[in-house]
């Protein structure tokens, strides 16, 4: 086929296409709300969450959200080439690096003794696992929705789109968790955020791909 | 650009025919392995690219960044799946000048490959708008179906025809 006449039939195609924050719009609050659903099913809200929610352990509920937000931001400005990302990395980036300083303190403040009495709970297992699996279904609407993006950084998005599903998978899961203590819920979120992040890593450049 | 989102096809096909001489002269620049033949097909991803794309073009931003963006990405990704590495800078694209027509027939040989993979209904229609010309109420009163039919059929005809070029081609 010439190109003169391949013009012509794209020229022909006028039906409007479904843009990126349109299918993260159809498919986020669907997959939060599985991701919901099984927690208030299958793990069960704490008895206490009321006083938690007006405790600091609301921190706990709300940093991953801010978190989530922030790496939707993203990645939904690396889906669109020519769009400026470079404000949105850093905001992320502070953020990352805000929790670090957070931790680093808390580690000075009660040491090595602190963390390792914070984390050897049974609980540690069931939140690094929960987080994950509670994550999937977010994981899985936003590459959908990014796939009909155009990122030129497959890898980099996915990672990005990881740790969205990661920080909203801890949002919900925190409704269930009762480990309050600083050195638990940081370091213990954290990593399972992080893992999250990975697997978006390596969903992304299949995924993501055009 | 902003027409062509909003279902414009004339000033869409207007803006391709702008498009397509920058970008192949790009193209030939870099693809003297390739030949003319090979060439057309590399630019002829590149507008299928673009086409699926579009909707990625934010329209308060600046189209040209976008659409470089884009035709850098799929140049670079057409020449690695042909088996070529190549460098490509926006630069390139900004300092393109329309290459010049000339006698050749500008004919690609992947396109036909990829069509003949697509469905029989589906290629006729994509067959209709490009080599007959026709519109979609030409198409429609063909194929006894509704325009709208005939409109949703090519849309999705032109994302199969994509993504089969991408794995045909490996």
């Amino acid at each position: 086929m010439k190109t003169d006449d391949l013009l012509s039939v794209l020229a022909a195609d006028t039906v409007p296409q479904q843009t990126v924050d349109s299918r993260m719009l159809r498919a986020l609050p669907v997959a939060i709300a599985i991701s919901a659903a099984a927690v208030l099913l299958f793990w069960g809200l704490r008895p206490d969450l009321d006083a938690a929610l007006g405790s600091a352990a609301v921190l706990k509920t709300v940093v991953p959200a801010v978190l989530a937000v922030l790496a939707a931001g993203l990645a939904l400005a690396l889906a669109h080439p020519g769009l400026r990302s470079d404000r949105r990395s850093m905001a992320l980036g502070l953020f990352a690096a805000a929790l670090a300083v957070a931790l680093v303190i808390l580690m000075v403040r009660d040491g090595l003794a602190g963390l390792t009495n914070a984390l050897v709970t049974p609980s540690l297992a069931v939140c690094l696992l929960s987080i994950p699996v509670l994550a999937l279904p977010v994981l899985g609407a936003t590459l959908w929705a990014l796939s009909s993006g155009a990122t030129l950084h497959p890898r980099l998005s996915g990672a990005v789109a990881g740790l969205m599903a990661g920080g909203a998978s801890a949002t919900v899961y925190s409704l269930y968790c009762d480990q309050d203590a600083a050195l638990f819920a940081l370091p213990g979120y954290s990593a399972a955020i992080l893992f999250v992040g990975l697997l978006g890593a390596l969903a992304g450049p299949r995924f993501l791909n055009w | 650009m902003r027409a062509a989102n909003r279902g414009d096809a004339v000033a869409y096909r207007r803006l391709l025919h702008v498009i397509a001489p920058v970008l192949r002269s790009v193209v030939r620049a870099r693809g003297h392995a390739l030949g003319h033949e090979g060439c057309e097909d590399v630019l002829q991803d590149v507008l299928l690219a673009i086409h699926t794309k579009r909707h990625t073009w934010v329209e308060t931003a600046p189209l040209r960044p976008w659409l470089y963006a884009i035709a850098r990405h799929k140049v670079v990704d057409a020449f690695r799946i042909r088996g070529q590495r190549i460098e490509l800078s926006i630069e390139d694209f900004a300092e393109g000048v329309a290459a010049p027509q000339g006698p050749d027939p500008m004919r690609g040989r992947d396109m036909e490959k990829v069509l003949r993979a697509l469905e029989p209904r589906a290629a006729d229609i994509v067959r209709g708008f490009g080599l007959k010309g026709e519109t979609t109420a030409e198409t429609a009163a063909r194929l006894g179906m509704s325009e709208g039919a005939v409109r949703v059929a090519l849309h999705r005809a032109l994302k199969t025809l994509a993504r089969l070029r991408e794995r045909m081609i490996e």
